[in-house]
């Protein structure tokens, strides 16, 4: 009989426990359903969110870390989250991972554009000088300039001072 | 009933005729629109998500609170702002060390969570609020022998724990506003599978895309009923780029209008196809304004 050579890094697996979103994952017992239903699974060999979860919970997830990693190709559906029978919710696992990844500014650059742009302008999506004509000939007001400040403000990591 | 509006920004900013379309079909069901100042993006729940799934939390929050200064619940009109501030709402209200943190953020600006408002998506509320019957009231047009491909999308259902629109093994509310206007509905094929927008790789995108167009089009539908803004640019210029791409070789040049719901209801309470935007669309309605006697 071959001795098991799984070694799981409760240190590492702790880490992604902190990150919002990822601390049911250990009672993810690998039954597979979020593999069932899961589009990327379907349409994408090798994207396999059982066995995501599985490198999860045994704290070896740094190869998820590096750019363009597999986490990438998830549709954000939803589906696991639906079927998972011990509320894991995989799919915010996976964004857990990705905020590691961000972290580690390995995510795409798409999520810094698009988060730099929410923050600066208040909208997603850019605002082009067609938008404000279109929106006349439609009969509806023009978009106003969104006033930030707030937002940033609330989005300042917390510092030594004002953590109390 | 009056409702504050939060429009989100693919709507406002890509799609302003759907915009249009809300504001000129609502009102006539008894829904006051109450425009409130200080919204920002929900955050969306794929970019700013996955950047800071917590600032995208404490943001959403912040969206939240202005929706409680006036007072007023919010209806949305797009599923990733549904999904946001509904997935917000739920942990805040859940977790009541999340919401002590929040609140420690909020605090800064003089703002608190309390826990005070809904978020509704507008077809639930056009469901369970207003009704059938007086959306039918509204109907001068009714698209008669109109067959509409429903496609759901992900977000407006999924997941339930916190969505509350629907079954999403077996949703109906789309299905039910349509009947209302007179259309017939069908169910596709691949009516569950997500349209593929938010995977960050192009060909799998589009082979989720193409797989859901293949399926609609076997139906001989007349058009594609569409809730989802995201799903919608898959399906309308995402539609164009696949044909494109393949250059028609396989014979598929058939192509299918997705048209979002608000569309088809401004129709059929009598307004023109450009007061909707329809003419505003990559690809056009044909088949149903046939059918309705219109021209685009």
């Amino acid at each position: 009989m071959k001795e098991s050579k799984i070694e799981v890094n409760f240190d590492k697996k702790r880490e992604l426990e902190q990150v919002l979103g990822a601390d049911q994952v250990s009672y993810c017992y690998q039954c597979g359903a979020c593999v069932g239903d899961c589009p990327s699974a379907r349409f994408y060999e090798g994207f396999n969110p059982r066995e995501i979860m599985l490198k999860a919970l045994i704290g070896d997830f740094d190869e998820f870390l590096e750019p363009d990693s597999i986490i990438w190709k998830c549709s954000n559906c939803y589906n696991c989250y639906e079927r998972c029978p011990q509320d894991v919710r995989p799919v915010e696992v996976i964004i857990a991972l990705k905020n590691l990844a961000s972290q580690n500014k390995t995510s795409p650059k798409e999520i810094l554009e698009i988060t730099k742009r929410i923050k600066e302008t208040g909208y997603s999506v850019p605002l082009v000088s067609t938008t404000n004509r279109m929106r006349e000939e439609m009969g509806l007001p023009p978009l106003k300039k969104i006033d930030t400040s707030e937002l940033q403000e609330i989005l300042k990591p917390e510092t030594k001072a004002n953590k109390k | 009933m009056r409702m504050a509006f939060f429009p989100g920004c693919m709507i406002p900013v890509k799609y302003p005729y759907m915009e249009a379309a809300i504001r000129k079909t609502v009102p006539p069901l008894g829904i006051e629109i109450v425009d409130v100042e200080g919204f920002t993006c929900c955050p969306d729940p794929i970019h700013f998500k996955a950047a800071d799934n917590f600032g995208w939390v404490t943001a959403a929050a912040r969206n939240l609170c202005v929706a409680e200064e006036a007072g007023l619940d919010i209806f949305t009109i797009c599923s990733g702002c549904t999904e946001t501030l509904s997935e917000a709402s739920y942990m805040l209200n859940e977790d009541s060390d999340l919401r002590k943190r929040v609140n420690k953020r909020l605090a800064r600006v003089g703002k608190q969570y309390k826990g005070t408002v809904k978020v509704k998506h507008l077809v639930t509320v056009l469901r369970d609020d207003i009704g059938v019957e007086k959306i039918k009231a509204t109907v001068k047009k009714p698209l008669k022998n109109v067959m509409v491909a429903v496609h759901y999308g992900c977000h407006l259902l999924k997941p339930s724990t916190f969505m509350r629109v629907d079954d999403p093994d077996d949703p109906h509310v789309m299905d039910l506003l349509i009947r209302a206007i007179g259309a017939e509905t069908c169910k596709h094929k691949e009516w569950y599978l997500c349209c593929g927008r938010a995977c960050f790789d192009q060909s799998l995108r589009e082979d989720m895309t193409e797989c859901v167009l293949n399926s609609v089009k076997e139906m001989n539908a007349d058009c594609m009923g569409m809730i989802c803004p995201t799903c919608f640019s898959s399906f309308d210029l995402g539609q164009i780029m696949l044909t494109r791409k393949h250059k028609d070789e396989d014979g598929r040049g058939k192509m299918i209008s997705p048209v979002y719901y608000f569309q088809l209801l401004g129709l059929a309470q009598g307004l023109k196809p450009e007061e909707v935007g329809l003419n505003r669309h990559k690809i056009k309605l044909d088949s149903v304004l046939q059918k309705m006697n219109l021209e685009n």
